[in-house]
């Protein structure tokens, strides 16, 4: 079995397009500002700033949230940028990615399979086609369910890349038997291996169909203020 | 348009004509082009057998219920692999029309793999009480048959402006009349007022205004006056543009040229005027002054070599055709051409010539009326020029045939030019026809020749074929007759033998050779 991929990729994010899941969570003098979107990061920086003013302006938030709103973007993009110059492992890795998000009214509990090397992925795209096929009227969900998928994305990656050091410093010793090498250097677990092998099918189980199901549920008003209070206290 | 398999026992699912080259056992061209990552044997889990299960699991699942819609979300769940790659594999099925091929419901609200059509504006904008003017775009909904429906979109506003053209007329500051925006008036420099012609000329100006405050706008029409001044004035300055915007006191310099250039003969008016290639052609007396017959001299060489050359609708598109015949100029290589137009007139003969120059003058009149009045009245000339050249048939000297043709010196340039290509042209169109028909009673003859010589050769072979019959035929008679005398001797041959009774050890000889006479021929008694 051959190993997929080509020579090692300058890292960035494995999907259509290089966008960065950035997370703001900032609280001062009372008032709590968070939020969650993408960045673009090619570009120019002073757009932070004309995006912090506009937020503080929009929201009535105190002055103070400009800066702190700049400096927590323009730290999370210098922690991508620091990457950026480094190789990234290429190859099929195929990672299951988790869903288990709460925007307004809506809960959502989901698993997927995740190709990394998948340079066309859209998290955009899969979100959209997520909120239609389920009936989520909630024009915020979207963008919550492609963010957080964005954000595995970004860790996972941020993995890889380690990983693609390590194993160059241990290039030397040669890896062992083909199978373990196929499913380590191709990244899937032993059971995918197994599973899109001749014999068996790509159809899953029953037993697995539900956790690879989407849930949706709408919450009631008194079910979000009690999770909120709930969330609100693990946070401190 | 629909294709349906056809088993009655079968459940009928409709899939879209041009996605028929679809087969449940085997992968198509189109899907490996679509999906080259599974045909590349470069991963483990794309490889053709994957593929094909996801294709197929996603068909039947959508054929379990062929009413109902099937979302991506709904199957993804039963498929193992990368998400993306089983939405790619997803939609590329319902772009097809493999799967979700749903017939439209009344209600108008399903959504199919065409785009879908909504009634009225879209969710996030709202409509605003609209002008009068401006009438909104409303497209029809879809026509059952799938059929391009026809659209009538109601004219924007922006349309009618441009295509009917309401021109605002203008308004008189002064005596309030209202005038054309195509007639000349008078512009203040500093305000916005403006004068008709009438009130400047009356000297109206208004509060505080002097006639120096008011521009003269020219108008975009040229009367006839105008007109008039205008060839005048050319003829008498030649080329220079800003004596005649002068003359011509209502025009500006560009307006001059354009309208030249736009007027049939004006560019040879320009080119002539020039002063290029002055002819030492001796001019006779002209009731216009003697310089205008040198000129006209000069355009009706310049005018017929290059007029040899053109088509028709060259004549009529002045700007680039000028251009052409500065080209033409250069070469010099006008004698020779018009000596081609001397012989072709000549060869012709002049009843000929003549019908096709009036023709060729009644169709080039169209353009404008002055040229078509010189024309008019001038027609006569056109014969006396056609019998002069007659004339002077006998004579070999194609230089004074040239002369002659310029004989009537007073006709306007256009005219004789005009007589002169429409005289080749009739003449050497006439030739042609009777060249043609000469060619084509020798092709003609020449055809009959050939097939009579096949004729001929047909012949001979079949009556060798018919000698080679008859041979045959011989032969089969003396072969049949050979047949019959050993057949006849084998059979008395074997009469013999059991009748004599006596050869008992020749008998399975006999046998043996008489199975083989049965063999091979009819009857045995």
């Amino acid at each position: 079995m051959k190993a997929s991929g080509k020579g090692p990729v300058k890292f960035r994010m494995p999907t259509a397009e290089n966008l960065v899941p950035i997370r703001l969570d900032i609280q001062f003098e009372g008032q709590r500002y968070k939020d969650a979107f993408t960045w673009n990061p090619s570009d120019p920086d002073n757009e932070i700033v004309v995006f912090a003013r506009r937020t503080v302006k929009d929201l009535k938030l105190p002055p103070a949230f400009f800066t702190q709103i700049s400096q927590s973007i323009q730290s999370q993009l210098a922690d991508f940028r620091a990457y950026e110059g480094q190789d990234m492992y290429t190859g099929e890795k195929i990672i299951p990615i988790k869903l288990d998000l709460r925007v307004n009214h809506t809960l959502i509990k989901d698993q997927f399979l995740w190709d990394l090397n998948n340079f066309e992925s859209d998290p955009e795209e899969f979100a959209r086609t997520l909120c239609k096929d389920l009936g989520v009227e909630d024009p915020e969900v979207g963008p919550a369910v492609a963010f957080a998928i964005r954000e595995q994305l970004y860790e996972i990656a941020v993995q890889s890349v380690s990983s693609a050091r390590e194993s160059r410093l241990s290039k030397k010793s040669r890896r062992g038997s083909d199978y373990g090498s196929a499913s380590k250097a191709s990244g899937l677990s032993m059971d995918l291996v197994k599973l899109f092998s001749f014999k068996s099918s790509v159809v899953r189980k029953w037993k697995d169909l539900d956790v690879y199901e989407p849930m949706v549920d709408l919450l009631t008003n008194e079910e979000v203020d009690a999770l909120e209070a709930r969330e609100e206290r693990h946070a401190r | 348009m629909e294709v349906s398999t056809k088993d009655a026992e079968l459940e009928l699912y409709t899939i879209p004509a041009h996605s028929s080259w679809f087969v449940w056992e085997d992968i198509h061209e189109i899907e490996r082009r679509e999906f080259a990552e599974f045909f590349s044997e470069s991963s483990i889990t794309r490889t053709p057998k994957v593929y094909k299960e996801y294709r197929d699991f996603i068909i039947n699942k959508y054929r379990e219920d062929s009413s109902k819609r099937l979302t991506f979300t709904s199957i993804r769940k039963y498929l193992v692999g990368d998400v993306n790659l089983l939405r790619k594999v997803f939609l590329f099925l319902e772009n097809w029309g493999l799967i979700n091929y749903l017939k439209r419901s009344d209600d108008g609200s399903m959504e199919e793999s065409e785009a879908k059509v909504e009634q009225g504006t879209p969710a996030g904008i709202r409509v605003t009480a609209t002008p009068l003017s401006m009438r909104s775009v409303t497209v029809p909904p879809l026509v059952e048959e799938r059929a391009e429906p026809a659209f009538k979109f109601s004219p924007l506003t922006s349309y009618s402006d441009v295509f009917t053209g309401s021109k605002k007329p203008l308004v008189c500051g002064h005596c309030g009349g209202e005038s054309s925006c195509d007639s000349a008036f008078y512009q203040h420099t500093k305000s916005i007022v403006s004068l008709c012609d009438k009130c400047f000329k009356n000297g109206d100006y208004g509060e505080n205004n002097s006639p120096d405050d008011f521009k003269l706008i020219a108008a975009a029409s040229w009367t006839e006056e105008e007109t008039l001044l205008l060839l005048e004035s050319v003829l008498k300055h030649g080329d220079d543009w800003d004596l005649i915007a002068q003359s011509v006191s209502t025009k500006s310099r560009l307006d001059c040229i354009s309208k030249l250039i736009e007027l049939p003969f004006g560019e040879f008016l320009m080119g002539s005027s020039s002063g290029r290639l002055r002819s030492s052609i001796p001019t006779s007396e002209d009731e216009n002054l003697s310089s205008p017959s040198n000129l006209v001299d000069q355009m009706k060489a310049d005018g017929q070599e290059q007029k040899e050359t053109e088509t028709r609708e060259e004549n009529e598109d002045e700007p680039p055709a000028k251009r052409k015949r500065v080209a033409m100029l250069s070469d010099g290589g006008d004698s020779s051409l018009m000596k081609q137009v001397a012989a072709m007139a000549c060869k012709v003969g002049p009843s000929v010539a003549t019908a096709a120059a009036k023709a060729a003058i009644a169709a080039l009149c169209d353009e404008a009326s002055c040229p078509k009045d010189t024309f008019e009245t001038t027609c006569d000339f056109t014969d006396f020029a056609v019998d002069r050249a007659d004339g002077d048939k006998g004579t070999s000297d194609m230089e004074e045939q040239q002369e002659d043709k310029e004989g009537p010196q007073d006709l306007p340039v256009a005219l004789r030019m005009r007589a002169s290509v429409a005289t080749a042209l009739g003449a050497a169109a006439a030739h042609a026809k009777i060249l043609a028909d000469q060619e084509e009673r020798e092709m003609e003859q020449l055809a009959a020749i050939i097939i009579d010589q096949q004729l001929k050769k047909m012949k001979s072979k079949l009556k060798f074929l018919d000698h080679l019959e008859l041979i045959m035929d011989a032969e089969e008679q003396v072969m049949e007759g050979v047949k019959e005398t050993i057949l006849q001797e084998r059979i008395s041959v074997l009469q013999f033998a059991f009748g004599s009774d006596g050869f008992h050890h020749l008998l399975p000889k006999l046998l043996f050779s008489s199975a083989m006479v049965t063999e091979w021929s009819v009857a045995t008694p």
